[in-house]
C-alpha cells in the first residue's frame, strides 16, 4: 500500500499546456478516479504518473520516493490498457509473465506466480491461448493478470472497461471493485462513466482544463459540488443550471438536480410547458419549457405521463439547491 | 502463349545438342542431352557457376538479413518518434529510392574503404540500395502496431532493445516475408552492381557468369541456354512457394484510392 | 528537471543503416557532382569546370544516348501503363484459369533479366530467329529486330515490356479491387455501355494504380541498363545506347569524370521528370512508400 502525491504538476506538449498545476494527495489503499470532458488531460495526468510522459515541471512521489525522473518499471507500478495491449504473438501465459521473465526470474517461479494470478482471475483454462482467440472480457482479465503478478504498489486504469457492452461491464466494475478490496492496493482509474466513477471510487478527482476542479468522496461531489462544473458533471441527468437572476438569486449561478423537484399545483415556484417525456421505468424523466429560465428536467415517479404541451407547476425541495458564488 | 514460349524456348534450347542449338529453331530436340548439358555447363572453368551460385547466396542471405533488421529499426524509429528530423529522413528515403547510384564515386568510397571486389563490400553496397524500400515498408506496417503496445512492455521492464526485439520484431512477420521474398529475387537477379563492384573472376555472380558465357559460349548455345535455365530455377522456386506473399508485397498498400 | 530520461525509442537504433546508406549512397552521390567538374583517374582529380558537360554535349553519340533513354522511358511505361490496364480488366473479368493467368504474366518479373536478354536476342535473331519464322510462316518478312539500326532500340524496349507488363498488371488488379462494385451498378442503372463503363468509371477510379505503375517504369526505364546491355550493348553503333549504358561505357574507357558527369544528367532528369509526379502523388493521398513497394523489382 502506497501513496500517490502530486505536486505542482504540469505538463505541455509544445505551446499546449495540458496538465496545469495539478497538486494531489491520494492515501495508501485508495480508489481515485479521475473523471473529466473528453481532452481535460485524464490519460495524460495518468500517464505522467505511470511514466510514459515526462512532467514539464513539478513531481510525483510513490510511496514518499520522488520518482519524477524514473523509469516506469522502476515506480513499481502496472497499467491496464484501455485496448488491453496484449501481446499478440504470445499466449496469455507468456503475456502475463512477460515482465516477469524480463526480469530474469526463475522459469518455476514465474510459472507458479503466472498461475496464481490465472487462478485468482478464472483465466486457467485459457492459459495457452493467445489474445485473439478471447473474448473482450477474457483478454481484459488477462491485462489486469499481467498487471497482478506484477504485485505494483499502485494500480493504473485508463478506461478499462469502455470497449465491453453493458452487462460485462457492470460484471467486471464489481470485480474490480473485489479486487481492490482483496488487494488493498491503491488504485488509479480513469473513467468517462458516472456511475462507475460513483459506484467504485473512495475519492473522485473532476479535471477540467488541465486542473482539478474539486476532489472528494463521491457523496460529497453529489452533495456538495464546489463548483456549476463539477454540479453539471456529477449526477444523471444533469443539474439544471441558471443564471442567478433570472431565479430571483443573488448569487451568480444556481443549480437544481432533476431528481430535487417536484412537480406540484400548490403555489409552484415556476410553471412551464411539457416538451419531451422519457418513460424510463422506475422513473420518468420530464423535459419542460419554462418562460425566462428556458429548458428544465425533472425526474418524476415512474406512473407520471404527462401529455405534451401541458403545463406543469414545479417547485425545488427545500435544502437541496445549489447556490454558487 | 506469348508469355510462356520464350520459357519453352529456353527449355528446349538448354536440352538440345551443340549443332542444333546453333540453328537456333524453335523445335523439339531430336536428342534429349539435359543431364549431359548440364553435367558441361557446371564444370566449365573449374566449377565456375558453383562457386558463383556460392557467391550469389551468401551476398543474397547476408544483404537480406540486414535489411530486414536495419529496415525494421529504422522503419521503427521513425514511425514512433515525432522529431524535426523525419522530414529529411523522408526526403533522404525517397532520394535512395529514385535515384540511380552514383557509380564511380562509389568505386572510389569502396576503394578507400578497402572493401572493392570484396563480398562483404557488396552486401553492404545492396543493404544500402534496398535500405529505403525496406524502411518505408516496415514504417507503413509499424503504424498499424498500437504504441500501447510498447508502453505495455515498457511498463513490464523492458528496455528499448527488448521493446523492439521481444514486442514489435514479432509483430511484423508478414511484412518481413514480403521483404524477405522481394528482396532476395532482386538481389539474387542483379547483374549492374556485381558488374560494376565485384569485377574479377574469383567473386562471380551467377548473373556475372551468364555474361561472361555469353561470350564464351558463342558456338555452345545449348550450354548458355542450360546456364540460364539453372538461373531461372531459384527464382521459380521462390514464385511456386510464395506466391501470395509477393503478390502481397508488390501492391502492399500500393493503391489506397 | 536535469536528468533527462532516455527515450524508448533511442537514435542509436538508426546508426548502423544510416552509416551504410550515408557512406555508400549519399556520399558518393553528393561526390558524384563534383567529380563530374573533373578530369579523374580515380586518385587524382584535376578541375576543368564544366568541360565534361560540355563534351557530353558535343558528342552526337553522347547526345544520343540521352534521346534514346528518354523515348526509351516514355515508351516502355506508356506501353506497360496500356497494356497492363488492358490485361488487368481481362483477368479480373471471371476468364478462365485466371489465377493460374495471372501467375503466368506476372512470372517474367522475377526472372533474370540477362537470361530473358539473352534468350530473346537468339529468339530476334534475323533470320534463323523464332519469331522471323513464324512471321516468314504466315507470309511477313520480320525486320532485323535488334540489328536493324533503327529498330534496335525499340525492339529492347519490347522486350522490356514482355517482361515488366506483368508488375504493372499487379498493381492494375490491386487498384481495380479497390473499386467499389456500387460505382458499376450505378452506371449499368444508368445505362452506361461496357465501354463507357471502362471510360467514365474504370480509368478515373484507377488513377492512384496509373500513377504508380507511369512512375514505377517510367523510373526503372530512364534507369534500364541489364536488357539493353544483356541484347544489343548498345549498338548497333550507338543506336540503343542510353545513358546507363553511355555511363558504363565511359568507365570502361576510363573517362571516370565524363561517365559521372553522365551520372549527374542521369539524376538530373530523373529529378525533373519523376519528382513533380510522386508530389502530385502523395497530394492525392497515395501513399508514396508503397508506390515504392515494386521499385526493387521494377529497377
Ligand atoms: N502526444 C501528444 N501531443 C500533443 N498533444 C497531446 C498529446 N497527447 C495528448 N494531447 C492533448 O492533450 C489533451 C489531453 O489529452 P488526454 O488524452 O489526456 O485527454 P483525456 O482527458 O484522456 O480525454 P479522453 O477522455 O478523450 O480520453 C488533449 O487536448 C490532447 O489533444
Ligand atoms: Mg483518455
Amino acid at each position: 500500500m502506497s501513496s500517490v502525491v502530486l505536486s505542482d504538476l504540469c505538463k505541455s506538449f509544445g505551446a499546449i499546456d495540458v496538465i496545469r498545476g495539478v497538486d494531489l494527495v491520494i492515501e495508501p489503499g485508495e480508489f481515485c478516479v479521475f473523471v473529466g470532458p473528453s481532452g481535460c488531460g485524464k490519460s495524460t495526468l495518468l500517464r505522467l504518473i505511470a511514466g510514459l510522459e515526462e512532467a514539464t515541471s513539478g513531481t510525483i512521489r510513490i510511496d514518499g520516493k520522488d520518482v519524477t525522473d524514473a523509469e516506469p518499471s522502476a515506480r513499481g507500478i502496472a497499467m491496464v490498457f484501455q485496448n488491453y495491449a496484449l501481446y499478440p504473438h504470445l499466449t496469455v501465459r507468456d503475456n502475463i509473465g512477460f515482465g516477469l521473465s524480463l526480469a530474469r526470474r526463475p522459469k518455476a517461479e514465474i510459472r507458479a506466480r503466472v498461475e496464481a494470478a490465472a487462478e485468482a482471475l478464472q483465466l486457467t483454462h485459457l492459459l495457452d491461448r493467445k489474445p485473439k482467440e478471447l473474448s473482450g472480457g477474457q483478454r481484459q482479465r488477462v491485462a489486469i493478470g499481467r498487471a497482478i503478478v506484477r504485485d505494483p504498489k499502485v494500480f493504473l486504469f485508463d478506461e478499462p472497461l469502455s470497449n465491453l457492452d453493458a452487462a460485462l461491464r457492470a460484471q467486471m466494475r464489481i470485480e474490480l471493485s473485489d479486487l481492490h478490496r482483496k488487494l488493498g492496493a491503491t488504485m488509479i482509474y480513469v473513467t468517462h462513466d458516472q456511475v462507475e466513477a460513483m459506484t467504485m471510487a473512495d475519492k473522485i478527482v473532476v479535471l477540467n482544463g488541465g486542473r482539478i476542479e474539486q476532489v472528494g468522496s463521491p457523496i460529497t461531489l453529489y452533495d456538495t459540488p464546489a463548483s456549476p462544473f463539477v454540479a453539471g458533471f456529477i449526477g444523471s441527468p444533469r443539474m439544471n443550471l441558471y443564471d442567478g437572476r433570472a431565479v430571483g438569486e443573488s448569487c451568480a449561478t444556481y443549480g437544481i438536480r432533476p431528481e430535487h423537484l417536484k412537480l406540484t399545483d400548490m403555489a409552484p415556484r415556476w410553471r412551464g410547458t411539457v416538451r419531451h417525456v422519457e418513460r424510463l421505468g422506475a422513473d420518468t424523466v420530464i423535459h419542460l419549457d419554462v418562460p425566462d429560465l428556458g429548458d428544465m428536467v425533472v425526474r418524476a415517479d415512474g406512473d407520471r405521463n404527462p401529455p405534451i404541451g401541458s403545463m406543469l407547476g414545479i417547485s425545488p425541495l427545500p435544502g437541496r439547491e445549489h447556490r454558487f458564488p | 502463349m506469348i508469355f510462356i514460349l520464350p520459357f519453352v524456348y529456353i527449355l528446349l534450347m538448354a536440352v538440345k545438342t551443340k549443332q542444333e542449338a546453333a540453328l537456333f529453331l524453335f523445335a523439339w530436340p531430336s536428342e534429349w542431352r539435359a543431364w549431359e548439358n548440364l553435367v558441361e555447363v557446371v564444370q566449365t572453368r573449374n566449377y565456375m557457376l558453383l562457386l558463383a551460385y556460392f557467391n550469389s547466396t551468401v551476398i543474397t542471405l547476408g544483404a537480406v538479413t540486414l535489411l530486414v533488421i536495419f529496415g525494421a529499426m529504422v522503419g521503427y524509429v521513425l514511425q514512433r518518434r515525432r522529431s524535426p528530423w523525419n522530414r529529411v529522413v523522408y526526403v533522404f528515403l525517397l532520394i535512395g529510392l529514385m535515384v540511380p547510384p552514383a557509380v564511380v564515386p562509389t568505386i572510389w568510397v569502396l576503394q578507400n574503404l578497402g572493401l572493392f571486389k570484396t563480398i562483404h563490400g557488396m552486401i553492404l553496397i545492396q543493404v544500402a540500395y534496398g535500405l529505403s524500400f525496406a524502411v518505408l515498408l516496415y514504417r507503413s506496417f509499424i503504424a498499424s502496431i498500437p504504441r500501447a503496445l510498447d508502453e505495455a512492455a515498457i511498463i513490464d521492464g523492458a528496455r528499448p532493445w527488448q521493446v523492439f526485439f521481444r514486442v514489435i520484431l514479432p509483430l511484423l512477420k508478414p511484412v518481413t516475408v514480403t521483404l524477405i521474398v522481394v528482396q532476395s529475387v532482386a538481389i539474387f537477379n542483379d547483374f549492374t552492381n556485381p558488374l560494376y563492384y565485384l569485377p574479377g573472376r574469383e567473386n562471380v555472380t551467377v548473373q556475372l557468369t551468364l555474361f561472361n558465357f555469353q561470350s564464351q559460349f558463342q558456338s555452345q548455345y545449348n550450354l548458355l541456354f542450360m546456364n540460364i535455365l539453372l538461373v531461372t530455377i531459384p527464382p521459380l522456386l521462390v514464385f511456386v512457394f510464395c506466391n501470395r506473399q509477393i503478390v502481397a508485397g508488390m501492391t502492399s498498400g500500393g493503391v489506397k484510392g | 528537471m536535469t536528468t533527462r530520461r532516455r527515450s524508448p525509442y533511442p537514435y542509436w537504433f538508426v546508426l548502423p543503416a544510416a552509416v551504410v546508406f550515408v557512406t555508400l549512397f549519399l556520399v558518393p552521390t553528393v561526390a558524384s557532382f563534383w567529380f563530374s567538374l573533373t578530369r579523374w583517374d580515380l586518385f587524382e582529380a584535376e578541375f576543368i569546370g564544366l568541360e565534361n558537360y560540355r563534351q557530353f554535349f558535343r558528342e552526337p553519340f553522347l547526345v544520343q544516348g540521352l534521346v534514346n533513354t528518354l523515348i526509351y522511358a516514355v515508351v516502355t511505361s506508356g506501353a506497360k501503363s496500356v497494356l497492363g490496364l488492358l490485361l488487368a480488366v481481362l483477368l479480373t473479368s471471371g476468364i478462365w484459369f485466371q489465377g493460374f493467368l495471372r501467375s503466368v504474366v506476372f512470372f517474367p518479373v522475377l526472372v533474370s533479366t540477362i537470361g530473358i536478354g539473352i534468350a530473346f536476342a537468339a529468339l530476334m535473331h534475323p533470320t534463323r530467329g523464332a519469331i522471323n519464322l513464324a512471321l516468314a510462316a504466315i507470309g511477313i518478312e520480320g525486320p532485323a529486330w535488334l540489328s536493324d539500326p533503327a529498330l534496335a532500340l525499340y525492339s529492347v524496349a519490347l522486350i522490356d515490356i514482355w517482361k515488366g507488363v506483368g508488375l504493372a498488371t499487379l498493381i492494375y488488379i490491386a487498384g481495380l479491387a479497390a473499386i467499389s462494385p456500387d460505382y458499376y451498378e450505378a452506371a449499368r442503372i444508368d445505362g452506361a455501355t461496357a465501354w463507357q463503363r471502362f471510360w467514365r468509371v474504370t480509368v478515373p477510379l484507377v488513377r492512384p494504380a496509373t500513377v504508380t505503375v507511369v512512375t514505377l517504369s517510367l523510373i526503372g526505364g530512364l534507369r534500364s541498363f541489364d536488357i539493353i546491355w544483356a541484347t544489343t550493348r548498345g549498338g548497333p553503333g550507338f543506336a540503343s545506347d542510353v545513358l546507363a549504358s553511355v555511363i558504363y561505357k565511359q568507365y570502361q574507357a576510363g573517362f571516370y569524370g565524363l561517365s559521372t558527369a553522365g551520372n549527374v544528367i542521369l539524376f538530373l532528369l530523373i529529378g525533373v521528370i519523376v519528382l513533380p509526379m510522386t508530389w502530385g502523388c502523395s497530394k492525392r493521398e497515395v501513399d508514396v512508400g508503397a508506390c515504392a513497394a515494386m521499385a526493387p523489382v521494377a529497377a
